[in-house]
């Protein structure tokens, strides 16, 4: 797992540039924000505040996968990566534990399905 | 190593200390990161999953606790799958600055263990509500 020597680049461009890797990686951060807004916009049916809260993650999600693009093409992570990392997996747990609540206490909605 | 150290060091201030090693190829650093964000959107659709099949499914005949059977461990499957992918993700990038190789990945284990474990509770009750 070594890069080639600067100067030498191999004939995969990425090993060039890490723009394809980090336009990737941007594109993943979206499909995570777009995840969040599907799951918010499931729960709206079954419970209005809770789908409306995680409505609301899913634009901060975005905004925090747009933090880590910032800097010089061929630099790393921002100190701040493992912060933005964390808070995702925060929310995705406190969903899964809002999800948990709202699936044991909830009401059942009937025909939602037809 | 303690619980409470093992915690501690998953910390976004302890991550955030380690300078150990060198800073990996940037393509690394990208592709474990992508590798956490597609953990968490698994676990979010299985939270979908889960909350799907508890609210929105009719009941089975005859098994009045077959959704909540079916669906709770699939949310609680995220829970845990969120957590566990940040501990990878740390684990990772650790490896990775140190050019050590990747510490082998428990994730596709718990997912496949628990996918099964909902298949059989799915045949169980299927059969159950089936039977007269």
């Amino acid at each position: 797992m070594t890069s080639p020597a600067p100067g030498q680049p191999g004939d995969d461009p990425e090993e060039r540039d890490p723009g394809l890797a980090r336009e990737r990686t941007s594109l993943a951060w979206l499909r995570t924000a777009l995840a969040f807004a599907a799951l918010g916009g499931a729960v709206l049916r079954v419970n209005l505040p809770t789908g409306l809260l995680i409505l609301a993650v899913a634009p901060v999600v975005w905004q925090l996968g747009r933090l880590g693009q910032g800097g010089a093409p061929g630099s790393g992570l921002s100190p701040a990566g493992a912060t933005r990392l964390f808070l995702i997996a925060l929310s995705v747990a406190a969903v899964a534990l809002l999800s948990l609540g709202i699936a044991v206490f909830g009401q059942y909605v009937p025909g939602a399905l037809r | 190593m303690s619980w409470s150290r093992r915690l501690a060091a998953l910390l976004p201030v302890t991550v955030a200390k380690d300078n150990g090693g060198t800073e990996p190829d940037p393509r690394f650093t990208f592709a474990n990161e992508r590798t956490f964000l597609a953990w968490s959107r698994t676990a979010l659709a299985l939270v979908v999953a889960g909350l799907g099949i508890v609210q929105l499914l009719p009941p089975f005949p005859r098994v009045p606790a077959g959704r909540h059977l079916l669906g709770l461990p699939l949310i609680a499957l995220g829970a845990v799958l969120a957590v566990a992918a940040y501990a990878e993700w740390v684990g990772s990038q650790r490896a990775l600055r140190r050019g050590e190789p990747l510490p082998p990945s428990v994730l596709p284990w718990i997912l496949a263990a628990t996918i099964t474990l909902v298949a059989v509770i799915a045949a169980v009750v299927l059969l159950v509500s089936a039977l007269r």
